[in-house]
C-alpha cells in the first residue's frame, strides 16, 4: 500500500481501512438478513391469516353448494371480526360468484393460473388505488364443481411498518460503524503510543549519551523484539564510537611526539650560526622524523580504509610455505646479526588470499617476533591445515606477554610496554595491520603467551575444502 | 632530459624543481593545469611530471588529450590521493607511473629514471664492469680485483641491483621491492644490514669503495667518493 508521494501508507490508515471494510461488509450482510426475516415473517403471518380465511369462505361455499338460495347469505357470513379481510368466489369461468365489497374486480388469474393448477398455494400483491393488497387464489372442488375462492387482506399497515423499520434498522447500523470506527481508531492511536514514547526516547540519544540503551520492560511485547534490536545496534555504536574516540586520541598523541621533536631540535638549530655539518646532522634528524610521521600518516589511511571496507583483495592461489619461504630470505640477514635460527616446518599448503598482503602479515608478525625473540634462539614458524582452516603460527621465545594485554595486543597504537614508544621498531601498528588483513580476508589471528614461548597464529577459511 | 612539472603546491613545486635540476635534468616548472596542458601539448619534454589535483585543469585531464593528440611523452602522477579508483583511472588515461605523496625523492628519481630507461633498447649485456669488480651475471659470479667473491643469491641480486643502476641512488623501498619483492614498507632494517654484510664482502678490504650510502636517500654503486 503506497500512497503518491512514494511513502507506505500509514499503519493507521491500513488497519482502519481495514476495519472499515470488515464492520462496513458485516453491518450490510446484517442489515439484510435482519430486514429480510421481518419481511418474511410478515408475509408468512399474512399468508396464515389468507389460508383461515379461504378455509372459511371453501366451508361456507361447501354449505352454500346445498343450498343455492341463501348462497350469497351464507358466503357473506362466512367471515366475521376481521378487519381489512376481503374474499371473492369465482366459478370456473372466472365469473364473479360472491364478492365483498369493494373486492368486485378480477385480479389477473389468469396467468397464474397454470401455479393454481398444482394447488401450490403462493400468495400475490397487487396495488389498486394507493391500497396494497395480498391475495391466496385457491381452486375449490365441490361435489364437481370447480370453484376458485380468492383472499385478499390490506398490507399497506405492515408495509408502512417495514418501511419504519428499515429506516430505523440502518440508522443504528450507522451509529453503529461510527461507533465501532471510533472505537477502532482511539484502539490504534492508543496503540501507537507506546511507539511515540519509543520515538521520543530515542530522539534524546545523542553522540555523547551512547550509554543510554530503552528500558525493555516498559514496552509492549510486541516492541521488545525493535528495542532489543535498537539497544544492541546502539551497543555496537557505542563500541565503535569508543574506539574511534581513542584512536583519535592516539594518533594526536603518536604525531605529536615526533611533531614537538621536529619543532625543538629545529628551532634549537636555528638558535645560533652553526657549522655546515651541524646543519646536515639536524637536517637528518628531521627527515628520520618526518619518514616517521609519513609512515604512520600512511598506515593509518590504510587502517581508516579497511575499517570502511575499502581494502580491495585481489586474491590468488597460494602456496603458504612457499610465501613464509621468501620472506624468511628478507629476514634471514636480520636473524644471522641475533643469531636466530629460523625453522619452518609443515606441509606446502594451498591460501587463497593477495600476495601482497599476504606477505605483509607474514612480514610485520615475523620482524615482531624477532624484535622479541632473545638472541640465540630460534623462531618456529608451522604451516598447517586442519577443519577448513589453513594458516600458520609464528612461536619465539621471548618475554611472556600478560595475559591482561594479550586481549589488546592487536589494538592500534597498542604497546605491552609503554616505555618501549619511542624506539626505532615502527609506529604501533604493526599488529593491527595484520589483524585487519586477515579479517579482509574472512580469517582470524590468535595470539597465546606463557613463560616459555609467544605463539601468533593466523588462520585464513581453506576454499578447497569441502 | 627535459622534464616538465605542474604542480601549484608552491613549496612541493619549488622542491622538486631545485632536487630535479640538482640530479641533472632540465626541468620546467609550471603552477597551473592550464599552461601545463599549453606546454605539454606544443613543446617537447622527456618527462611530465603531473599533480593530479590542480585548480583548473586537473592532471588527468591534461594526460587525456596528450594521448588523443598521439603524444607519448612518458607521464608520472603524483597524488595526495591514494585509492584504487584514481590509480586505475590514472593509468587507463595513459598515465606511466603514480607515486603517492608523501613519497621520498629517492623513490621519485629512481622512478623517473626507470620511465626514462623503459624506451630505450635494454642492456642485457651478461657482464657488467665497474671499475675492478666484474659481474658475471650468467654465472651468477662477482670477482673484483682478481678475487673471487662468494655472495649468496640474494646478496648477488642486490650487487646487480646496485650495479645495473650506477650512479642512482637506490631508496630502501625500492631495493627490497627489486630484490625481495616486498611491496610494502617493512618496519626493520634488513636492507642495512644486507648492504652492511654486502660491503664486508667486496668493499671493505679494497681501497676504493663501490658502495655508497647517501644518508636519508640510500645507496648507490659508483666509483666516485660519494
Amino acid at each position: 500500500m503506497r500512497m503518491n508521494g512514494g511513502r507506505p501508507l500509514s499503519l493507521k490508515a491500513r488497519v482502519m481501512l481495514f476495519v472499515a471494510t470488515a464492520i462496513g461488509l458485516s453491518l450490510i450482510l446484517i442489515g439484510y438478513l435482519i430486514q429480510n426475516a421481518v419481511s418474511n415473517h410478515f408475509i408468512e403471518q399474512d399468508e396464515e391469516e389468507l389460508h383461515v380465511i379461504t378455509k372459511a369462505v371453501e366451508d361456507a361455499l361447501r354449505e352454500a353448494n346445498t343450498d343455492h338460495s341463501h348462497f350469497a347469505k351464507t358466503l357473506e357470513q362466512a367471515v366475521s371480526g376481521h378487519h381489512g379481510v376481503y374474499y371473492q368466489v369465482l366459478n370456473q369461468q372466472l365469473d364473479i360468484l360472491y364478492f365483498t365489497p369493494p373486492f368486485n374486480y378480477q385480479i389477473d388469474i389468469q396467468t397464474r393460473l397454470p401455479e393454481i393448477s398444482h394447488e401450490a398455494l403462493e400468495s400475490v400483491t397487487w396495488e389498486l388505488n394507493g391500497q396494497h393488497y395480498r391475495g391466496l387464489i385457491t381452486p375449490v372442488k365441490i361435489s364437481g364443481n370447480h370453484y376458485y375462492v380468492v383472499a385478499a387482506i390490506e398490507m399497506d399497515f405492515h408495509m408502512h411498518f417495514l418501511d419504519q423499520f428499515q429506516y430505523t434498522l440502518w440508522l443504528i447500523m450507522a451509529i453503529a460503524a461510527v461507533v465501532i470506527l471510533s472505537a477502532a481508531w482511539f484502539g490504534i492511536h492508543q496503540g501507537h503510543l507506546p511507539l511515540h514514547k519509543l520515538t521520543a526516547d530515542i530522539a534524546s540519544i545523542k553522540a555523547d549519551r551512547l550509554d543510554t540503551r530503552i528500558d525493555v520492560h516498559g514496552v509492549p511485547s510486541e516492541l521488545v523484539t525493535l528495542v532489543n534490536s535498537f539497544n544492541e545496534m546502539l551497543s555496537r555504536l557505542e563500541l565503535s564510537f569508543k574506539r574511534l574516540s581513542n584512536f583519535s586520541d592516539d594518533i594526536a598523541h603518536e604525531i605529536r611526539t615526533p611533531l614537538t621533536n621536529l619543532i625543538t631540535q629545529t628551532q634549537v638549530g636555528l638558535n645560533k650560526v652553526r657549522s655546515d655539518v651541524e646543519y646536515q646532522e639536524l637536517l637528518y634528524s628531521n627527515l628520520e622524523e618526518q619518514e616517521r610521521l609519513a609512515k604512520m600518516v600512511n598506515e593509518m589511511l590504510w587502517l581508516a580504509k579497511s575499517d570502511n571496507g575499502l581494502i580491495e583483495i585481489e586474491p590468488e592461489q597460494l602456496d603458504l610455505r612457499r610465501q613464509i619461504q621468501d620472506l624468511f630470505d628478507y629476514f634471514e640477514v636480520l636473524a644471522d646479526e641475533k643469531n636466530i635460527q629460523l625453522n619452518l616446518i609443515g606441509q606446502p599448503v594451498l591460501v587463497n588470499a593477495d600476495k601482497s598482503m599476504l606477505r605483509r602479515v607474514i612480514s610485520n608478525l615475523l620482524s615482531n617476533a624477532l624484535r622479541h625473540s632473545p638472541l640465540g634462539k630460534t623462531i618456529d614458524v608451522a604451516v598447517f591445515s586442519e577443519l577448513g582452516e589453513v594458516g600458520f603460527s609464528i612461536k619465539n621465545h621471548g618475554e611472556p606477554i600478560p595475559a591482561l594485554h594479550l586481549s589488546k595486543i592487536f589494538d592500534r597504537f597498542y604497546r605491552v610496554d609503554p616505555s618501549r614508544q619511542r624506539q626505532s621498531d615502527g609506529v604501533g601498528l604493526g599488529l593491527a595491520i595484520v589483524k585487519s588483513i586477515v579479517e579482509a580476508h574472512s580469517g582470524r589471528v590468535e595470539v597465546q603467551s606463557n613463560t616459555t614461548e609467544t605463539i601468533f597464529s593466523i588462520f585464513f577459511p581453506d576454499k578447497n575444502y569441502l | 632530459m627535459r622534464l616538465l612539472i605542474v604542480e601549484d603546491e608552491v613549496k612541493t613545486g619549488d622542491y622538486l624543481e631545485q632536487g630535479l635540476r640538482e640530479a641533472g635534468f632540465m626541468v620546467t616548472l609550471v603552477r597551473n593545469g592550464l599552461d601545463g596542458h599549453h606546454l605539454a601539448m606544443t613543446e617537447e619534454f622527456d618527462l611530465l611530471l603531473l599533480d593530479v589535483m590542480l585548480p583548473d585543469v586537473d592532471g588527468w585531464r591534461i594526460v587525456q588529450s596528450l594521448r588523443e593528440a598521439k603524444r607519448q611523452t612518458p607521464v608520472l602522477f603524483l597524488t595526495a590521493r591514494d585509492s584504487i579508483e584514481d590509480r586505475v583511472k590514472g593509468l587507463e588515461l595513459g598515465a606511466d607511473d603514480y607515486l603517492v605523496k608523501p613519497f621520498a625523492f629517492a623513490e621519485l628519481l629512481a622512478r623517473i629514471r626507470t620511465l626514462l630507461r623503459r624506451g630505450n633498447a635494454q642492456v642485457s649485456n651478461s657482464e657488467i664492469t665497474i671499475a675492478d669488480l666484474t659481474l658475471d651475471l650468467a654465472k651468477h659470479k662477482a670477482v673484483r680485483g682478481g678475487k673471487r667473491i662468494n655472495l649468496t643469491y640474494k646478496e648477488f641480486a642486490l650487487l646487480e641491483l646496485l650495479a645495473r643502476r650506477k650512479g642512482e641512488v637506490l631508496p630502501r623501498s625500492l631495493i627490497a621491492s627489486q630484490v625481495w619483492d616486498m611491496n610494502f614498507d617493512s618496519d626493520t632494517n634488513v636492507i642495512d644490514v644486507a648492504i652492511r654484510r654486502l660491503r664486508a664482502k667486496m668493499d671493505d678490504e679494497f681501497d676504493v669503495k663501490l658502495i655508497h650510502t647517501v644518508r636519508g636517500m640510500g645507496y648507490k654503486l659508483d666509483i666516485e667518493e660519494a
